[in-house]
């Protein structure tokens, strides 16, 4: 029986739950929700989720779950069987590493690109906040120095660490990849995830374009300061 | 072999990751890291950690940052069973929704609204991120309204992270619950239930709380 997902194609952790899906073999029962529309406030949904977010998976027996990190833990956990086991293995150190990697993704890397880029796509400030410009790239800055060392974030092997990071970093790689030229690690990583993930184009190349050119559109209205694309600041 | 965690007590996941290494037996080797005085970015630390946040662990030379991340593998690694996050993986995938709640939407609405005052010289609080912080507090109040904790009828590591961020955020305002009865309810289970729940976690929380409540008394 298939799993309902809720989800936006523009949305970085609704990707990750696609690609890692898809990785895992499970059916998944696409619903996707215009929250431009306020879809997620409809009644039907608030049943569902009360916290109105995406991605939300419902499973059988009705088993609701968001937090994306959560929901891909959950569908390797559930049904990542043989196939797809070591895309988060059970061994503690190896988990230890991927859920350092999924924690950080969301609160550093996620989180900092919002911070920079809603204040102008959503709230029509003129300008990117300086500090929170250093703080994106810090955050980029620190995945790149782990790739120096390895060739997947988590270590040997494509785990559901580098699925999330890449659906992170390629969106912002499509506002303008100019924005990652300095990080030459992260480049060879994601040209290597791109051609090992899965249906990779559809499940999450097409949203990343769309949440590229949704957040190009407000910047090209304001005056953006060289250092987004640079990642130099004056210290 | 101890285990090293490098630390301050005034720092909410650091506490978590404490009250998690009592609950399973694991002795920690406590090492302070005084954010205060930028110790974390001593090239000794920098070695170990390059993004220098604390908690850092370090066992036998495997080195692991973030809480929740660390709390878990406590459990899995050296948890005699598996109360504290349950191995089925309906019940795994609570705990970890609820970690990833408290870290992407319970704290950090907390910290969007007032780490600008307490820490980075901001003179007032933002109405827009108020509202955040109080449907943020709504949602949790709702999670722990129709059960004892924060995943289930038992005590968890989301427990533990959630305890150590709202021990914090009652330090920093103490009517911060006062419309939430039911987080009020909840703190209390956890603090008869965790051990030495005092001084792994109330002792720090009082410490930020003192340094939070001095920084919002000055803009008042």
């Amino acid at each position: 029986m298939p799993i309902d997902l809720y989800y936006t194609s523009l949305s970085p952790p609704c990707r990750s739950v696609m690609m890692t899906a898809y990785m895992a073999g499970v059916d998944v029962n696409l619903k996707m929700l215009n929250l431009m529309n306020r879809d997620q406030l409809k009644p039907e949904f608030l049943k569902i989720n009360p916290q109105h977010n995406v991605p939300t998976i419902v499973d059988e027996d009705g088993f609701c779950l968001n937090e994306s990190q959560a929901i891909c833990m959950y569908l390797i956990n559930r049904y990542g069987g043989h196939k797809a086991q070591h895309l988060y293995p059970e061994e503690a150190q190896q988990r230890a590493v991927i859920d350092q990697l999924l924690n950080f993704g969301s609160s550093v890397l996620f989180a900092n690109a919002r911070d920079l880029f809603i204040p102008v796509v959503m709230h029509g400030a003129k300008q990117l906040d300086p500090a929170a410009l250093k703080n994106f790239h810090d955050g980029i800055g620190f995945v790149d120095i782990r790739l120096a060392d390895s060739a997947y974030a988590a270590g040997q092997h494509l785990t559901i660490a580098d699925i999330a990071l890449v659906a992170s970093i390629s969106s912002i790689d499509a506002v303008d990849s100019r924005i990652l030229d300095k990080y030459s690690h992260i480049q060879t990583w994601l040209k290597r995830c791109q051609k090992e993930i899965a249906h990779y184009e559809e499940l999450n190349g097409n949203g990343a374009k769309l949440y590229g050119q949704f957040v190009k559109n407000a910047l090209e209205k304001i005056d953006v300061a060289e250092s987004l694309y640079t990642g130099k600041f004056d210290v | 072999m101890p285990i090293d965690l490098y630390y301050m007590s005034l720092s909410g996941p650091c506490r978590a990751v404490m009250l998690t290494a009592k609950m399973v037996g694991v002795e920690l080797n406590l090492k302070i890291v005084n954010l205060m005085a930028g110790e974390q970015m001593k090239p000794e630390f920098l070695k170990i950690n390059p993004q220098h946040t604390v908690p850092t662990l370090v066992d036998s030379g495997f080195v692991l940052t973030e809480s929740r991340a660390i709390c878990a593998y406590l459990v899995n690694k050296y948890g005699k069973d598996d109360k504290l996050y349950p191995k089925s993986p309906k019940d795994r995938a609570v705990v970890d929704q609820r970690l990833f709640f408290d870290l992407g939407v319970f704290y950090s609405a907390f910290s969007d609204y007032y780490y600008p005052v307490i820490f980075r010289g901001a003179t007032s609080l933002d109405d827009g991120k108020k509202k955040k912080l109080d449907e943020a507090l709504r949602f949790f109040n709702m999670f722990v309204s129709d059960r004892d904790f924060a995943a289930g009828d038992h005590l968890t590591i989301a427990d533990l992270s959630l305890v150590a961020s709202a021990s914090t955020m009652e330090r920093v305002n103490p009517k911060i619950f006062d419309d939430y009865p039911k987080i009020k309810e909840w703190m209390e289970r956890c603090k008869n239930q965790i051990p030495d729940y005092h001084d792994l976690n109330q002792v720090g929380a009082e410490i930020f709380g003192q340094i939070g409540q001095s920084a919002l008394a000055k803009i008042q």
